[in-house]
């Protein structure tokens, strides 16, 4: 009972995120199917930050390893023939986080402040890679004309077919990210709390610390991957390092505190920004004050707040009833 | 030869601008341990401030630069009092926020002022001969404010009371602040300074470069380059590094052409990002 009570954030996201395989028999709408598409790549990259956030390490580079994985993907498709979706689901998950191994030992000797600014470099690094590297990634005409993947041989090539997939990715990456923070989670938290003591306790920080930026690269890199599959072309704007704010922005305001944060922040930013599209340029703005208003007074963002107002309201009923049992009247009276 | 020298003569100037950049961003850093990235929302600010009074309102360019620079100060300072003091010692917290209220600004900008890039044309223009170098006169002027500007904020550091208090307090806070020093009065101070530069440097520049409202972004990416390479927090770093960069930049652009130049420069900075955390001429300022 206690292991489903602890891990209710990681076990809730998974069951949500299963039901909305639903979604796609429900309606035909391509309006709703091009912001559920927009929905589920928006989650698989929110929990990239979130895992890393679990750390206190906050991450610019979720567009570094969607590229990652997204080009992957292309180059598997054009050059190699790879349409299987399962297949092409591990790879691109499996050549970002082989990436990040080398790379996160690196980076992750920076703490804090400097680790942040490393990783907003690295957005810029990429942009300039994919610039100059016509030969393999097409530049700035980007990679077409993939072949259309496949499930068990079948085609899925419809928009039906598409949005199955991204939401397959998804459930997927919520599974590793509910199993890696549900099996470290006291290690993730040590080092959150306070990292110096958990060293000096003996918990080996960098060990988790790499886990947590290879496993983060890889969801990434998956996000990258239904990306790609849902726009037909991988293009260096798809990673733009402005992006990265966006994919900041679902997980803190939906919540840090819990699993559940990232997929509740992006259904609702994606939605919103969506509902302006022709003003599509001011939902940034629109983020901006959601994060001013997360920082200063509502830390744990939307799920963090609302679970906070039920356990308050629980509190304050069950005071309630036990003042009426235990207390005689008198001593109330005497109170007020 | 002519060549050459006529792009070191750009790399001077470029440099002098990203040195006033990084100088107020590394002041935020060194002083409050907050990373600003707001700071190219601050300099996009200052151009569109410039242009409004330009344009709209018909003042003369060089008071418009100052009032550009006094109203991004004063937006800094506001910013410092009433939001950032509230979580100053939560590194974490302070850069979120910074980002979320570059989002608005630049966002405000957009509604404000569109998305097209408005004509804001530097008042002078011509150029300057000497000998056999054509310098043009804008660039000249340009360089000069800033490195009078760089001047002042060296002065304002080294020579004043109001400097060696924030140096002090980027020193220690705890002992400063135990001395009679009071951060609550200066933090707002310095963050208005150190924005009122950015917006001075955009107010400047943006007639000759350009003016939109995202080019904030290249101009964080250069103040997080320049500062990392001089380390973070350090004056004099920042203003070598920013003079290194700009050259480097106006060389690559001449020789090598394309983003090569701009892609060496990123992949120097991560790796004494890696190896020497504390820059290329910086002391460890700030355990962060």
């Amino acid at each position: 009972m206690n292991v489903i009570k602890r891990n209710a954030g990681e076990i809730a996201t998974v069951v949500v995120l299963l039901a909305a395989f639903a979604v796609p028999f429900l309606t035909e709408d391509p309006f709703v199917y091009s912001v559920a598409n927009q929905i589920f790549i928006a989650v698989t990259a929110a929990f990239s930050v979130y895992l890393m956030l679990r750390m206190d390490l906050l991450t610019f580079a979720v567009p570094v390893f969607m590229a990652v994985g997204g080009y992957t993907v292309a180059i598997a498709g054009l050059k190699g023939g790879v349409t299987d979706s399962f297949a092409l689901t591990a790879l691109s998950f499996v050549v970002p986080a082989l990436i990040a191994l080398p790379l996160g030992i690196l980076v992750l000797r920076l703490k804090g402040v400097y680790f942040v600014l490393v990783t907003f470099v690295l957005t810029e690094i990429t942009q300039l890679v994919l610039f100059e590297t016509p030969n393999l990634t097409g530049g700035s005409n980007g990679l077409v004309g993939m072949p259309p993947t496949t499930l068990f041989g079948l085609e899925l090539a419809d928009n039906r077919a598409v949005l199955l997939l991204a939401i397959g990715v998804t459930v997927a990456a919520a599974i590793i990210t509910a199993l890696v923070t549900s099996y470290h989670r006291q290690n993730f938290a040590a080092i959150e709390e306070n990292e110096t003591l958990a060293q000096s306790l003996g918990l080996v920080v960098w060990r988790y610390k790499v886990l947590g930026f290879v496993v983060a690269a890889g969801l990434a890199g998956m996000a990258g991957f239904s990306l790609v599959n849902m726009l037909l072309t991988a293009h260096p704007t798809s990673f733009s390092s402005s992006s990265s704010v966006n994919y900041i922005a679902y997980t803190i305001v939906g919540g840090r505190v819990s699993m559940l944060g990232p997929v509740v922040g992006s259904v609702l930013l994606v939605w919103m920004s969506n509902l302006f599209s022709n003003q599509g340029q001011y939902s940034q703005g629109l983020f901006g004050l959601l994060i001013i208003i997360v920082v200063l007074v509502a830390r744990g963002g939307i799920v963090g707040t609302l679970a906070n107002l039920v356990a308050f309201l629980k509190q304050w009923l069950r005071q309630d009833d036990n003042i009426t049992a235990a207390a005689p009247p008198s001593a109330l009276s005497e109170h007020t | 030869m002519n060549e050459f020298i006529s792009a070191g003569l750009i790399g001077v100037s470029l440099g002098a601008q990203y040195a006033l950049l990084a100088l107020g961003f590394t002041l935020i850093f060194g002083i409050l341990g907050v990373v600003n990235f707001a700071h190219g929302g601050f300099y996009v600010a200052g151009g569109y401030i410039a242009y409004g009074f330009v344009s709209h309102l018909g003042v003369p360019y060089v008071i418009a630069v100052l009032l550009a620079t006094l109203a991004t100060g004063a937006i800094g300072y506001l910013f410092e009092l009433f939001l950032v003091e509230r979580i100053v010692e939560d590194h974490l917290a302070t850069l979120m926020l910074t980002l979320g209220l570059y989002l608005t600004m630049s966002t405000g900008v957009l509604v404000a002022f569109g998305p097209e890039s408005p004509q804001f044309q530097f008042p002078i223009s011509g150029s300057l001969q000497i000998g056999k170098f054509h310098l043009p006169i804008e660039n000249i002027v340009v360089l000069s404010i800033c490195l009078l500007a760089i001047a002042t904020v060296y002065l304002l550091m080294y020579k004043t009371d109001f400097g060696r208090a924030l140096r002090a307090l980027a020193d220690d806070r705890q002992v400063a602040a135990a001395q009679g020093l009071r951060p609550r009065l200066l933090f707002p101070l310095a963050f208005g300074v150190a924005c009122g530069l950015a917006g001075l440097t955009g107010a400047l520049v943006t007639p000759i470069l350009s003016l939109a409202p995202h080019v904030g972004d290249p101009v964080l990416a250069t103040s997080f380059l320049i500062v990392i390479l001089g380390g973070l927090g350090s004056i004099g770093g920042a203003t070598i590094a920013a003079f290194l960069v700009g050259l480097v930049e106006a060389y690559s652009s001449v020789y090598l052409g394309g983003s090569k130049g701009a892609l060496a420069l990123f992949v120097l900075v991560l790796i004494v990002l890696v190896v020497r955390p504390s820059g290329l001429f910086g002391r460890e300022v700030r355990g962060a």
